[in-house]
This record gives structure tokens, sequence and C-alpha cells, in this order.
């Protein structure tokens, strides 16, 4: 045994080092301490992994022995033991699929959206991994790794009790749970629209954040040049929707939509149904009432 | 009775007024005074369970004695996190390791040539008919002597992957285990076989034939070791260096029977589990615990993250830096 200190001895000797005057060791001692035997086998033969862990592959047909020999499990003989049969399959009469047709798409074209949960922004706030103090946009998020760059980013409400941090965040889409329990914690909530392209912008720096729209009408062409003009780097502006579902989307104050402020005092978020009673259907049926007036014989 | 031979030892460290001091100076986790003090009137303690009001404060470091080599006097006191050199025994997670090992051993470079491969005309051997003699296409066929192997071995890699932090945490497995065990000897930098000096001497003047210097050496090695209980009857030792040391690698090649030599880069979990003991170099031990904690080490980075402060490599407590050492 080779000589080394285990904790507990030296523990004890640090003890009596302190209470007792140290006597002087006998060589016999000393050589006890070196020739102290132990067996030598090695761990190797013992080494193993935990039990389950290995699932051994069943090898069909290869042998009477293993038990899935001579028919593999398939029983005896008939269609199922010799190939499969389609799941949709009747006994010969005409299946719902051939009778009624395929039902519905798939729209590959939808955004994806990347889900983020409460629970999660809390725990990433708690590691320190997630800066609470400063706006959390796209950006903050995906540096966090928190989510991966998708078409958006979509909060929902799962762990909705946990959030107890006040944030301030900008996603894509939240779910209704989710921003009353952001607003409950003393948070606010911005909904804004993102592309892919223009979260990797901005998570890449070539883009700024923003919760505003794009400046629109003449009033901003020279600030917009000026800017232009001096700054010395480029920046990829953040797009706007044009699609007309986003547009309402993020008009709705319901959803903290970042286009809500343009909504006029009980303007609706819908691009369809006006505010009756503000505006006439037609802009010049006023002016040609008052002409035909003008030109009655009675 | 290793026990009792440790306080011997500790008993005879102090002799060499080494102990003493060092214990003196090491803030050895010792056990609250409460649960120490036994008194006359005090009713017998059963340890079987322990009490609520005593506190659980686990081991957090662990002592290792460097050591010279090889008086195995000791030299200095260094501590280690537990998460380095005293975690659980894991016998899964070192099989895991050890057989990834052997998977990535493997060379995987059988290769019979299939009867595409074997050189020659395809020329068909005899006729079809009239022969009398069955009917054969070309030499090359499986059943021809001197044909193609049919489902012979070929070329192949046998690896297999293991992920890193489970490899990691099998090479300190593997470390604490022997630790535990008093099985992992630590020694001064520069580790090397000292041998006579007259037998130097005679080997550089070239009076000894290399058969007369392989037997001494081996049975030099042998008594030595013999008699510091390392050698073969007590299971051999793996000596583990930085880089090549000529007496101890040409030594430990010739008396195999007694030990190996290995340098860091050549060290896997296996041979840390192989033989009786394992003899490092300080900066060895440093070394290899440092190359193998990516479960310990985040390698996230986050601005404005907190990192988890990863446990201290080997804190020197004794001697005490910048003070005479006498």
């Amino acid at each position: 045994m080779p000589p080394r200190l285990p904790f507990a001895q030296a523990a004890q000797c640090c003890r009596r080092a302190l209470e007792v005057p140290p006597k002087q060791p006998s060589l016999v001692s000393l050589f006890a301490a070196l020739s102290v035997q132990t067996r030598s086998a090695s761990i190797l033969a013992s080494l193993s992994d935990n039990k389950g862990a290995y699932h051994k592959r069943i090898r069909r047909g290869r042998g009477a022995s293993s038990g899935y020999g001579k028919t593999a499990g398939r029983g005896m003989k008939g269609t199922k033991a010799r190939n499969k049969v389609n799941p949709w399959f009747q006994g010969g009469q005409t299946p719902l699929i051939f009778k009624h047709g395929q039902k519905g798409f798939v729209n590959h074209r939808a955004p994806v959206m990347a889900e983020l949960n409460l629970d999660r922004v809390q725990a990433w706030i708690d590691a320190g991994r997630l800066d609470p103090t400063r706006t959390i946009t796209p950006r903050e998020l995906v540096r966090a790794g928190l989510v991966g760059i998708k078409d958006g980013i979509k909060l929902l409400a799962r762990g909705k009790n946990e959030i107890k941090t006040p944030i301030d965040i900008v996603v894509s889409r939240a779910s209704a749970a989710a921003i009353l329990a952001v607003e409950a914690a003393g948070g606010k909530i911005t909904t804004r629209y993102y592309t892919k392209a223009a979260i990797k912008n901005l998570v890449s720096g070539k883009s700024v954040h923003t919760d505003k729209p794009l400046p629109f009408g003449p009033e901003h062409v020279e600030s917009v040049l000026q800017q232009a003009r001096t700054s010395r780097k480029h920046f990829y502006r953040l797009p706007d929707p044009t699609s007309r579902w986003d547009i309402e989307y993020y008009r709705d104050p319901a959803h903290r939509g970042y286009l809500s402020h343009t909504l006029k005092t009980g303007e609706s978020p819908s691009l369809y149904f006006k505010v009756p009673g503000e505006k006439p259907l037609m802009g010049k049926r006023s002016k040609k009432t008052a002409d035909a007036s003008e030109e009655r014989l009675f | 009775m290793a026990g009792k031979g440790m306080r011997c030892l500790s008993e005879a460290m102090r002799g060499l007024s080494l102990g003493a001091p060092t214990c003196r100076t090491v803030p050895v986790r010792t056990a609250p005074l409460i649960s120490r003090r036994s008194m006359a009137t005090e009713a017998p303690v059963s340890n079987i369970t322990r009490s609520v009001a005593e506190q659980w404060t686990p081991i957090t470091t662990v002592p290792v004695t460097v050591h010279a080599f090889p008086t195995l006097e000791p030299r200095s006191l260094e501590t280690y996190s537990a998460k380095h050199l005293y975690l659980p025994l894991r016998r899964d997670i070192l099989h895991l390791a050890v057989v990834y090992e052997g998977d990535n051993t493997r060379q995987g470079t059988a290769q019979a040539k299939t009867r595409w491969e074997v050189a020659g005309s395809h020329r068909k051997v005899r006729p079809q008919k009239g022969s009398g003699r069955a009917r054969v296409g070309t030499k090359q066929s499986p059943i021809q002597r001197g044909g193609g192997k049919s489902h012979g071995p070929r070329n192949r890699d046998f690896g297999t992957s293991l992920n890193r932090k489970v490899y990691d945490l099998a090479w300190r497995t593997a470390l604490s285990y022997r630790y535990r065990r008093g099985e992992l000897i630590v020694t001064e930098d520069g580790l090397d076989l000292p041998l006579p000096e007259d037998f130097l001497q005679q080997a550089q003047d070239g009076l000894l034939t290399r058969e007369l210097e392989d037997a001494f050496i081996q049975k030099y090695v042998g008594e030595m070791l013999g008699a510091m209980q390392w050698g073969k009857a007590h299971g051999r030792t793996t000596f583990i260096t930085g880089d090549e040391r000529m007496n101890l690698f040409t030594a430990m090649e010739v008396a195999g029977e007694n030990g190996t030599a290995l340098q860091l880069q050549d060290v896997d979990v296996k041979d840390l589990l192989e033989t009786g003991r394992i003899v490092m170099e300080r900066s060895v031990l440093k070394e290899m615990i440092r190359q193998h904690r990516s479960d310990l080490v985040s390698s996230i980075v986050v601005p404005g993250m907190k990192h988890l402060k990863e446990p201290a490599l080997g804190t020197v407590l004794y001697p005490l830096p910048k003070s005479p050492v006498a």
C-alpha cells in the first residue's frame, strides 16, 4: 500500500497534532505502514453496463432455437405471412380514400414559429442567461440559445405562474394567456412582424431592432436621407407586414401589436369591416346628388 | 488494517517534522465538536440513523500527497476537488469508456479478394459440353481453387462514439477509484528511474553486451519494485510521465513483467484500471484532469452570463507559497 493521507486520517492526525504532544514514532510502525498488503485484482473483469441499458435486437428467421425461426413470428400461411396490408385497405370494399378523396391540405408556405414558453424564459433569467433589465428581442432570445431561427417566435403560456420577473419582450406572436401572465408580473409585451431573414439579420447585427413601423410619407424623406448620408454602416431595415392577415394581427391591441397605435378611436383592426357612419361608402356620391339637383327639370 | 497502517504512517511523517506542520496548516474538515465529545453520562448514540440536527456537510476537497521517487518521501500536499478525484464508482460509465476505447482501437484491416478482384482472364475454362466434367465458367469463381472469397472480410471501421462528457466522467471516475483505494501515487515532476552510476558508466564505455545490460536492468527493476511491493507479485505498476524518460521507459520495456511506462498522450481509461497501482507526475495528474472536465466546464458563452465556477485544479497546501522551506 503506498503512503497516502486519506482525509479521515488526515483529520485525526490534525486533531492529534493540536491536542497531544507528538511522540517519536518507532521504526517498526514505520515499516508496518509500508507493508500493508492489498489483493491486486483488476476491476476490468467486473465492469458492465446497467441492467436494461441494452436491448438485444431480435434476429428473425435465424433458426428454430431463437423462437423466431421458421415463420419469423408471422404465423401460418396467408397474406399477412407473405406481404403487408395497406392501412387503408377495407377488405375489398372501396376504401374511403378513393370513395371521397383526400380531405384538406398541408400549407407548406405557412410561417413556422419557434415556440417559447414562459417557464423557460424565467429559468433562463434565473440562470443569468437572459438579461431582464433590457428589452428582450429575438436577437437576445436566439443568442441566449432559447430558440432557433425560424419564421418568427411565438410566446406561449406554459408555466405562466412561474414568471415573476417583469420583462420587456418583443416577439412575433403571443398567446392571450401569455400576454396576461407577462403583464400580471409587471412586464410589457409587444408583438412585431419578423421574417426569417429579418431575425437572421438581427442576430448577426446587420439590422437594428425597433418596434416602430417603417416611416411612410413625404415628411420622413428628409430625415431618412440625412441618416443614410451620415451613417457609415448600412443596416437592413426590419420589414412590415404586407398580407392582410398579418396587418390585421399587428393592428390589434389585443395582440399588443406594434401597429395598434395606428388605429383610430372606435376603429376595428379588421381591414374589411369599416366603422359605420364615419365615411361614406362611395366618395363622390354627395357631389353627384348635388349636380343632379341642379339639372333637375322640375 | 489499512487504517492502522495509515495512522502509523502519519505518525511517522510527523516524526520527520513534515507531518505536524502540514496538519496544522491543512484546513481539513473535521467532525463537529459535539459529535466528537463523549461524556461518561452520555447515552450511546446509535449511528444507524443520523440526527436531524446534525448537519450533513459533504466532502468538497480531498488531499493528495506529492512524493519523491523512489524514496517516497512526502514533499508537498495539495488538494483536489471531490469532483476531480473523489467521484463515486460508476462501473457502467467505466464499461462504456473501456468498450468505446476497445472499439476504436480495432484495426479493421482484414481484406480478402472477391471474384471480381482476383486477377486473371475471364475466359471460359473449358467447353460447356463434351468434356465429361462439371461445367465451369471462370477460374475466379469462389468454388475454384485460387478463386475469389465470397463473403470474405472487408476493411471496415469498428469505431463507436461516446458522448464527450460521459467519457470525461469515466476518466475522473477511474482516477477517483484509484485514489480511493490508495493506488494513485503522485510524484514530483521529472519522474525517472535512477540506475546505479557504475552500471551506467560501464554501459557507456561499451563494456557490457546488450544481453548483459538487459539482464542487469531486469534484475535491478524486479528487485527494486519487489522491495517496494510494486512488482509482479503485487499486480505490477504503471508509470505515467509527461514525455519519454530514457531510463524509465527502457527499463520498463525490459522488465515488462513488473509494470509499464506510458506517456500521457498514450494513456487510456483502460490503462488506468489495469495494473495494481498508477504512479504519475504531479503535472501529469493536473493535465489529465484538465483535459477531461468537459462536464464541469460550460462551453456556453453568453454575454453577461453568470458562469458556474469550476473547481480549482490542485491547490498547494504545503509547502506554503512564499515561505522558506525548511
